[in-house]
């Protein structure tokens, strides 16, 4: 009865270390892409550059599209990490 | 739990309020910006946020209190362009001018020391202007609630509350996690340790975010993502060493001598930040807005209507980010006891 329990906790650090590592590439794909996607909008340097329009206000708007994506992939990160604990709390129902 | 709501109801406000609220017109540029006294000059103005074409307007160029001289005409182009027609009296000042604009929708709009006036050599002695005392009318401000216009800034005023008051939550949050830490070393209950370092994962996002969303305002602002300010340099090392925090956690596997090590360092970290966020930038320049010497807020650069959003912008990253750090060090707490349950 040790045994699966211990290899069942064993695998979910396993899986956590796995999607820890994926999450982070997810994470810094996410954030070449936002950059590209900025620099590339900004690209022209001059007046007719979108977010410089309208006295920059493109800027900040991005400014707070970024801060609420950051505070909703901790969210996410924090969801992941509950699901699996509900997960082994449903297994352990099941043997038990 | 009340608090939860607080948070996001003041984030809501200051998301709101912080980003429809307009600017206070003003003028973004004149051409030419050097005139010579003593003749008549054209100036063309182009300004923001002004109804030139539904209210009539008026110029002057201000030398101080008691001199000024008033455009004779002023030809507008669109809403947000003019030409205004000088004549400039041969007397005048060799110095920086102040252009204001007035008409009743916008109330007044200035470029302070916008327009340089050099000395005439060869004067027209046919020539006759002069100077008017006063503007001859009261100079009133733009009706309702507006954030002030400052040139360059223009809209991205309003980062004061998005990124600003960023670093001021990350403060706190250091604060709540050097406490916790303290108590941990105080009492050798995990529990703090758990919460110390809750806290510092919040703040560490934070700071973050505060060096993404203030590179993203420096290209609009200083043209560039990143410079050898003061203030971002320092900013990065303080981070470094919150970085060093989260490694220094990984490394450990006994948990009592993380929960040390991590309490000692946080500690550590947090007395760094004192010199290399508070003193060190303000011994120097730095190109931030408001600063050069003075603290900033203070002054013109965060005036009543920017602080109506401002400080309440602060509470609400603070609450959100206690949130944050809370659900956190719940999940952590559950995760040991499962733990626990399965060995």
């Amino acid at each position: 009865m040790c045994c699966p329990k211990y290899l069942r906790l064993l695998t979910y650090k396993n899986n956590q270390a796995i999607m820890t590592r994926k999450l982070f590439s997810k994470t810094i794909q996410s954030i070449a892409f936002l950059l590209i996607f900025i620099s590339e909008l900004s690209a022209q340097n001059n007046d007719t550059d979108f977010l410089r329009s309208t006295g920059k206000i493109y800027s900040v708007v991005v400014a707070v599209v970024i801060i609420f994506l950051a505070i909703a992939a901790y969210l996410w990160r924090i969801d992941n990490k509950l699901t699996k604990l509900e997960n082994i709390i449903k297994d352990e129902h099941k043997t038990s | 739990m009340w608090w939860k709501f607080l948070g996001v109801i003041i984030f809501l406000y200051v998301l709101i309020g912080g980003l429809c609220t307009p600017l206070n017109p003003g003028i973004v540029d004149a051409n030419p910006t050097n005139v010579k006294g003593g003749q008549k000059v054209d100036i063309a103005i182009k300004t923001y946020n002004t109804h030139l074409s539904t209210s009539p307007t008026e110029a002057w160029l201000k030398q101080d209190d008691g001199h000024y001289v008033k455009a004779n005409q002023l030809k507008v182009t669109n809403d947000n362009e003019c030409v205004a027609t000088f004549a400039l009296p041969i007397d005048m000042e060799q110095k920086a001018h102040t252009l204001i604009l007035h008409n009743d929708v916008d109330g007044s709009a200035l470029l302070p020391d916008g327009i340089f006036v050099l000395k005439n050599e060869k004067p027209d002695s046919t020539y006759k202007a002069s100077f008017e005392t006063s503007t001859g009318k009261k100079l009133s401000k733009a009706s309702g609630l507006r954030f002030p216009y400052r040139s360059i800034l223009n809209e991205t005023i309003r980062n004061t509350f998005f990124h600003v008051a960023l670093w001021m939550a990350m403060f706190v949050l250091y604060v709540i996690a050097l406490i916790n830490g303290v108590k941990y070393l105080r009492t050798k209950d995990l529990r703090y340790d758990s919460k110390s370092a809750a806290y510092n994962k919040s703040g560490i996002l934070f700071g973050m975010l505060g060096i993404v969303t203030g590179s993203l305002w420096a290209r609009y602002t200083w043209g560039t993502w990143w410079t050898n300010d003061v203030k971002l340099n320092m900013a990065t090392i303080a981070m470094f060493i919150y970085f060093g925090y989260l490694i220094l956690r990984s490394s450990f596997t006994d948990e009592d001598k993380r929960a040390r090590i991590s309490a000692v360092f946080s500690i550590f970290a947090f007395v760094a930040l004192i010199p290399l966020v508070f003193v060190i930038p303000r011994l120097t320049d730095s190109l931030h807005p408001g600063n050069g010497g003075n603290p900033a807020l203070g002054g013109e650069d965060l005036d009543n209507t920017l602080r109506l959003f401002f400080y309440p912008a602060i509470l609400a990253y603070i609450l959100l980010g206690t949130w944050m750090a809370q659900l956190k060090y719940r999940l952590e707490q559950v995760e040991k006891k499962i733990n626990e349950m399965t060995d």
